[in-house]
């Protein structure tokens, strides 16, 4: 599925000109030995990202689940694990590997002794002043963590019982049951960057942007609201020899119009988009405009869905929800945003993209239809149930997600009239909705967008498992809390996929949820960017970390 | 003319009394409980009491009010609850980006409109005036962000360039500082100046049948001089209350332009801290606008006096 995309050159005159140049140069190149190659990596340059404001620099603070501020904290922090990147991995693979730990042993399986790198250096800004990261930061930074009022990721630690400091080198994490995505969820840019004591005290929280201290491979050195922020390499950085660039320019651009523009000037070494993508209208063009560019196409994990109050009439009525699931064209949502049906993918309970996770859909049995748009079954499982002549229904959402969103909204809304259910939108403002609805406080049917979690366990456990805070569906299902407990204290990960994907058989056939469509995404990024490849997800730093100029 | 303008200083202190007193009280209408929604979303304090102790809100509504006065004066507009700054240094890094712009699209507005307007009203009824009368239309129906977007993306289709829309500051260069709001504040004119051409040409159509010019022209006075000095200068009067007015909603609510063209001003600053529940800073981005507003309005009233000698108070 996943496959580098050669760019269509256009035959105008210039771009012919150009062409003719590009064989030249490739002519000579062929001639004597590819000096290029032979360098290896270069160092120097900086990157030029389109990035976001964040909304303020503290991870543990509410808003530090932003997207806005990790993406941006993945360059500054430092992590336990991190996921590989670079090149040979392929989007949607999220494999962990050691950042800041040198070695680890589990002698329980709820007991994990982490020992750290050491000579891991903070950035060298005051407080802290580019002392040794220790075992005791950790400590601190989990404490935090756990405890920070109004941390809207604490949820991602919620097995997490205590941390204890060993010595110097070494900590222990205890938690209170068996949890086989531990050292995933370490992993994930999204939650867990070690933050410094220091910095907390001197600056009362680590809103301000001076507080932003890491021990990561750049240093947020200039910081202007609205407009941009400038990264530069940390010197003493504790992979020797990274990163390659001394810079990385993060231009805060919220205008979709103006950044595509700037991408096509050559503004950006990056597609302007989420995780280096550029958007589908444009793409024509781009590939017009910048025919060298490297793209690479890859299934998105951006998706919407439809919740429901399971735990009432007439949602609980397993016919009423498949006939909701069957009601919905996948493909006819994509292309209202995109313009195009043939990238639209159906999504188990487990997004497609993460591909070594979702159950592959002809493993789905007679789930697998209920997936499918058939708006004549779904008017027959509606009779069946005694709702022949529909019903009406609240629709609750938020404009919060951008104007795509929206449209998507309407969208459900104008295939679930056509089997008779008459949903009522009803708006709230992000907060006001991310403060009811998004925690359950709704009543009828609801519209959301799932995070980008890098593991399927967040999915399935977080919105089906009773007590979760976003179990928005009510779901209370003993075969599905058997399955989601049971893959929690697997280790073997065959085993584990297994549960998963018979969870997921369960799950998409009792239709808790309407699981809607994601699309294909398509990266781009400048040929001069060597040793890179996006991915899902938040890790803009890791990403780019290892990647270089050659120019 | 002294006593005019020193009346209307007097007068202006009432309306910015006024101002801080709605400024003052609107968030504090607001339907439901805020404060709770504060809490249970941003969790701006550990408790509800805490939060409304931060926010001052409990003492009486008139204590509050004189706190607020008083900390007013002292420049103190207190803290934001979202990145923890003060409101005073967020404004005074924003006021002069969107005042910039004001100023500039005003100024562009009326380079525009004014030779437009005498134009058409000296030639009335011919092709130059439909024309112009058709232009201002033009310029009324097209929506800014639609032609700021197309300044924006046709030069990358046709030529691959486009504007840059990188903010520089003024201390780091005045130069490329000023030149950033060339085109921003071009779009912003057109439709400004759309509107004072058609009051400018409709005004001056007015005067210009007046006895006083026929006396003038029939004096020899050459045209120009007719028009510009002795037409021109009483119609202008209602353009100017125009301007005022219109530098006055630049400064507050450009959120569209400085989106496209990556203006760090107030309207975006006040969008971010509705979206926030940041009271404390929409307090003060509302009072600064409102300020503007007086003060704009004040300026507009010493115009008067200055281009109409026979506006005085007795």
């Amino acid at each position: 599925m996943d496959a580098c995309v050669p760019a269509r050159s256009a035959l105008s005159r210039r771009e012919l000109l150009r062409a003719g140049g590009a064989v030249l140069t490739g002519m000579a190149a062929s001639l004597g030995p590819s000096v290029a190659r032979a360098q290896g990596p270069r160092r120097g340059g900086a990157f030029r990202v389109r990035g976001y404001d964040p909304p303020h620099f503290d991870p543990h603070a509410p808003g530090g689940i932003s997207f806005k501020l990790h993406t941006l904290l993945s360059f500054t922090h430092s992590r336990l694990f991190k996921h590989k990147a670079g090149p040979a991995v392929p989007v949607g693979v999220f494999t962990p590997e050691p950042d800041l730990v040198e070695s680890w042993t589990q002698p329980k399986p709820t007991v994990y002794e982490f020992k750290l790198k050491r000579g891991v250096r903070w950035h060298n800004k005051p407080p802290v002043n580019g002392r040794e990261l220790v075992a005791e930061d950790v400590r601190y930074t989990f404490e935090r963590f756990m405890t920070a009022k109004g941390h809207g990721n604490r949820f991602l630690m919620e097995p997490l019982d205590t941390v204890e400091v060993l010595d110097k080198y070494t900590v222990r994490f205890t938690l209170k049951e068996p949890y086989a995505w531990f050292i995933d969820v370490l992993a994930i840019p999204m939650a867990c960057a070690i933050v410094a004591r220091e910095a907390v005290e001197k600056f009362g929280d680590l809103r301000k942007a001076e507080a932003c201290i890491g021990s990561g491979p750049f240093m947020l050195d200039s910081y202007e609201p609205n407009v941009k922020a400038i990264l530069v390499r940390h010197p003493e950085y504790f992979v020797s020899g990274l990163p390659y660039v001394d810079r990385v320019e993060w231009y805060i651009d919220e205008d979709i119009s103006s950044r595509t523009a700037a991408f096509l000037a050559g503004r950006y070494d990056f597609g302007p988009e989420f995780v280096s993508a550029v958007r589908w209208p444009d793409l024509d063009l781009i590939k017009q405009r910048k025919p060298n560019l490297v793209l690479h196409q890859f299934r998105n994990n951006v998706w919407s869905y439809l919740h429901m109050r399971a735990d009432g009439p007439p949602f609980n009525d397993v016919r009423v929800r498949r006939a909701l699931s069957m009601a919905v064209n996948r493909a006819a949502i994509v292309e209202a945003t995109t313009g195009r049906k043939d990238i639209a993918l159906v999504n188990p309970p487990v997004p497609a993209a993460l591909v070594e996770w979702t159950i592959p859909l002809d493993q789905l049995g007679e789930a697998r239809h209920y997936l499918e748009y058939d708006p004549k079954e779904a008017r027959r499982l509606l009779a069946q149930a005694g709702l022949a002549a529909g019903f009406k229904t609240p629709l609750h959402s938020t404009p919060g997600y951008g104007t795509d969103f929206v449209d998507t909204i309407q969208n459900y809304q104008r295939q679930l009239k056509e089997v008779g259910v008459e949903g009522s939108i009803q708006l709230k403002e992000y907060g006001a909705y991310i403060a009811t609805t998004y925690y359950g406080k709704y009543d009828g049917m609801g519209v959301g967008l799932y995070t980008p979690f890098h593991e399927p366990d967040n999915y399935l456990w977080g919105y089906h498992m009773p007590g979760s805070p976003r179990n928005q569906s009510y779901v209370n299902d003993g075969r599905v809390i058997e399955l989601l407990r049971e893959q929690r204290r697997t280790f073997d990960v065959k085993k584990r996929r297994e549960l998963v994907f018979e969870a997921q058989r369960q799950l998409a056939s009792q239709c808790y949820y309407v699981y809607g469509p994601s699309g294909m995404a398509m990266g781009a990024w400048e040929p001069q960017v060597k040793n890179f490849m996006t991915n899902l997800g938040y890790d803009y730093g890791g990403r780019m970390m290892a990647a270089w100029l050659d120019r | 003319m002294r006593q005019y303008i020193a009346t209307r200083c007097l007068l202006a202190i009432p309306a910015l009394l006024i101002a801080t007193f709605i400024v003052f009280s609107l968030p504090r209408l607001l339907p439901g409980d805020v404060v709770t929604l504060m809490l249970e979303e941003k969790a701006y304090a550990s408790d509800i009491d805490e939060l409304r102790a931060k926010l001052g809100l409990n003492r009486a509504l008139p204590v509050q009010y004189v706190q607020w006065i008083g900390s007013l004066a002292r420049g103190d507009l207190g803290e934001s609850l979202w990145t923890r700054r003060p409101v005073v240094q967020e404004l005074v890094r924003r006021l002069p980006v969107s005042l910039t712009l004001g100023l500039m699209a005003t100024v562009f507005a009326v380079l525009m409109a004014l030779p437009v307007a005498i134009l058409s009203a000296t030639r009335q009824d011919t092709l130059a005036d439909y024309a112009a009368r058709s232009t201002a239309i033009l310029g009324l129906s097209i929506p800014g962000f639609w032609l700021a977007t197309l300044v924006i993306v046709l030069p990358v289709i046709w030529f691959g360039w486009s504007p840059a829309v990188r903010f520089t500051a003024f201390s780091a260069n005045p130069w490329t500082y000023l030149a950033q709001f060339v085109i921003p504040a071009l779009i912003l004119g057109v439709a400004s100046a759309a509107g004072i051409m058609r009051l400018t040409r409709g005004m001056l159509l007015e005067v210009l049948r007046q006895d006083y010019v026929r006396t003038a022209s029939a004096k020899g006075l050459p045209a120009p001089r007719v028009v510009l000095k002795h037409a021109l200068r009483n119609a202008i009067l209602p353009v100017i209350t125009i301007l005022g007015i219109q530098l006055a909603q630049i400064v507050g609510g450009t959120v569209i332009i400085e989106t496209i063209f990556g203006l760090p001003g107030m309207g975006r600053f006040l969008v971010d801290a509705i979206l926030q529940r940041d009271y404390p800073v929409v307090q003060g981005v509302n009072l600064v606008i409102a300020t503007v507003i007086v003060l704009s309005n004040l300026t507009v009233d010493c115009l008067y006096a200055v281009l109409d000698p026979r506006i005085r108070y007795q």
